[in-house]
């Protein structure tokens, strides 16, 4: 284990947040296309950051940086990482920070086409993934981890988790749509709101699931217990934020410009859903490092299950 | 994986793929085309004969909203040359409307032809935008299909010019100081295309492009005329700019040879014509919200 690597990832992790907070200012202020130049702003590498461009503008320099960052983090992971998949894992964030680039070069240029942009939100989240993924990898507590028992239930956790990270997955893909498909002074689509809402429902029940279940199962644990507790915690401030972005949205068109509270509530929301991604990835990683697979798991039941035998056979 | 596992499962991502597969198949299916300007079927030539005028008067009823202020502290130079800078979508002076955009939607003509069948020359004159006090001026203006539009920047600060048509291409183009006039034109009828700067994002303005020049904008004292119109049958719209899709009024107009016609339009609370949305936009969301 590197202690140097892992704080880089963190710190790598770290800023592709601050990126994706830039990226959902940029939106709630709608300054994409306060400049129709890509990857110059007017024509300058440093134009004056007025206006929305401030915004753009300030979102392409984080991004910059974040890009940056990411290439010292290969090359770090290059040379100091032994397993090969970890490795790769180095590789493909480095391919997945130069597509979302091109990604946001592409919704300048297209001048914000839905699928162009909502794509583009949804690679940040990825993108986010993979760094605090790589974050995981590279710790003490990943590596030092140790098989707990076999689980005794009957839904095996790492499956939960899987459910409740892809119910995540396309809530954040439905979220990225809804956002695109109407500017600060249109009212949002019914049908994607309405859509957004179920889908909150969906996670709602699929992380409740699986993060109680952990808390249950686990509660002991807490290289388990404490990301389940603080999924299921942001859980709660993201629905508080949702229903508060909902209805500071609800009166935006009727305002002059973006304005506060409807930016940091929303801007909010977008932040609060990518830690609510990414606390999720990290209990589901977690469930699959120390928590036994299906077969193991089938061989447990049937042991319970012979065991059942042998008692119902012979009660003494 | 056990049975009630796979249930599970299967349960929570058809949750998920119920909502995606909702949103996408509920998207704003109001793609009615926009062709205003008189339905032009076949090319009767230019009109030549006597023509006679539409004026009135736009009126608002009621109390209107008051103008909001802007906050142009994202830039400096905004504030500085218009401190005071005011929302202008509902300007009512002594009852009267101004930048409403009214026009000549369909109509026959004398003699049995549709105003669209006939060719209207596009006037060599430019129409002129300006960006001036991080304001347009106009704020709604007109232009004829293939008519030029020239932009200018009168601000001491760089502006982006944002067309949002339905029809014709939608275009973005930044536009610094000092920098020459923008020379756009359009090349389908649409009414109205809105227009904004992303870089100061309270900048909008409305064009409303036709093929006829038969349309006028109020002015401050709510009047307007139409010239050279062809005696016949029209039917005549009034827009407002309002919230976030705009309002429309209609009225049937009869224009005798060498003569004048009243078309007197009110918004507002008892407003006169028919009324109904316009400019396309997403609808309203009608969820219920909890009123104090």
């Amino acid at each position: 284990m590197n202690r140097g690597l892992n704080r880089f990832a963190i710190l790598v992790a770290c800023a592709t947040f601050f990126l994706i907070i830039a990226g959902a200012l940029v939106t709630s202020h709608d300054a994409g296309l306060a400049t129709n130049d890509w990857p110059l702003s007017n024509g300058q590498f440093f134009p004056r950051m007025v206006g929305n461009l401030f915004w753009e503008h300030g979102h392409r320099m984080v991004a910059t940086t974040v890009g940056m960052l990411t290439i010292v983090l290969m090359i770090y992971i290059l040379a100091k990482e032994k397993r090969d998949w970890v490795r790769k894992l180095g590789i493909f964030a480095l391919l997945a920070v130069i597509a979302q680039g091109l990604l946001g070069g592409l919704t300048v240029k297209l001048m914000l086409p839905l699928a162009v942009s909502s794509a583009h939100a949804t690679l940040a989240q990825l993108f986010f993934c993979t760094t605090v993924s790589l974050a995981v990898f590279t710790s003490r507590s990943w590596i030092e981890a140790r098989p707990l028992p076999e689980e005794k239930g009957l839904l095996p956790l790492r499956y939960l988790c899987t459910a409740a990270l892809v119910t995540i997955f396309l809530q954040l893909v439905l979220g990225a749509t809804l956002r695109h498909s109407a500017t600060w002074d249109q009212h949002l689509p019914t049908h994607l709101v309405l859509a957004h809402i179920g889908g909150a429902v969906a996670v709602m029940i699929a992380l409740g699931m699986a993060t109680l279940t952990v808390l249950q199962r686990h509660k002991e644990e807490k290289f388990l217990a404490r990301p389940a507790l603080i999924a299921l915690l942001l859980l709660f401030v993201q629905l508080s934020l949702g229903i508060a972005a909902y209805l500071t949205r609800l009166k935006s068109p009727d305002d002059p410009q973006p304005l506060n509270p409807m930016v940091s509530i929303t801007v909010a929301h977008v932040a609060c859903g990518a830690l609510v991604f990414v606390s999720t990835i990290i209990l589901t990683l977690r469930t699959y490092r120390v928590l036994p697979a299906r077969p193991a798991l089938r061989e447990s039941f049937l042991q319970d299950y012979r065991i059942g035998q042998d008692l119902h056979v012979n009660p003494e | 994986m056990n049975k009630q596992t796979k249930v599970w499962l299967v349960l929570s991502i058809a949750l998920s793929l119920l909502a995606l597969g909702s949103a996408c198949s509920g998207g704003n299916t109001n793609t009615t085309s926009n062709t205003n300007g008189g339905g032009a079927s076949a090319d009767a030539g230019p009109y030549s004969g006597p023509t006679g005028t539409i004026s009135g008067v736009i009126s608002y009823n009621g109390t209107p909203p008051a103008p909001k202020k802007i906050d142009t502290t994202a830039d400096p130079v905004c504030g500085q040359k218009n401190p005071n800078l005011m929302t202008d979508d509902t300007i009512v002076k002594d009852g009267k409307l101004a930048n409403t955009f009214v026009y000549i939607k369909e109509g026959t003509v004398e003699g049995g032809k549709k105003v669209g069948d006939y060719s209207w020359p596009v006037p060599p004159t430019p129409v002129k935008l300006d960006q001036n006090g991080c304001h347009y001026a106009p704020h709604v203006l007109g232009i004829q299909v293939n008519q030029k539009l020239n932009i200018t920047n009168s601000d001491a600060t760089q502006h982006n010019i944002h067309w949002t048509p339905k029809l014709n291409p939608e275009w973005n183009q930044s536009q610094a100081n000092g920098a020459p006039p923008i020379e756009k034109t359009f090349t389908r009828a649409e009414t109205l295309v809105p227009v904004k700067c992303n870089q100061h994002p309270w900048m909008k303005g409305y064009i409303g492009v036709l093929k006829h020049p038969l349309f006028a904008v109020s002015s401050d004292t709510g009047a307007f005329e139409i010239k050279g119109v062809p005696p016949g049958k029209y039917t005549v719209v009034a827009w407002k700019e309002g919230g976030a899709t705009g309002e429309e009024k209609t009225m049937e107009v009869t224009v005798p040879a060498n003569g004048s016609a009243k078309a007197d339009f009110a918004f507002g609370g008892a407003a006169t014509g028919s009324t109904k949305p316009s400019l396309q936009m997403m609808p309203a969301l009608e969820l219920p919200v909890m009123k104090h």
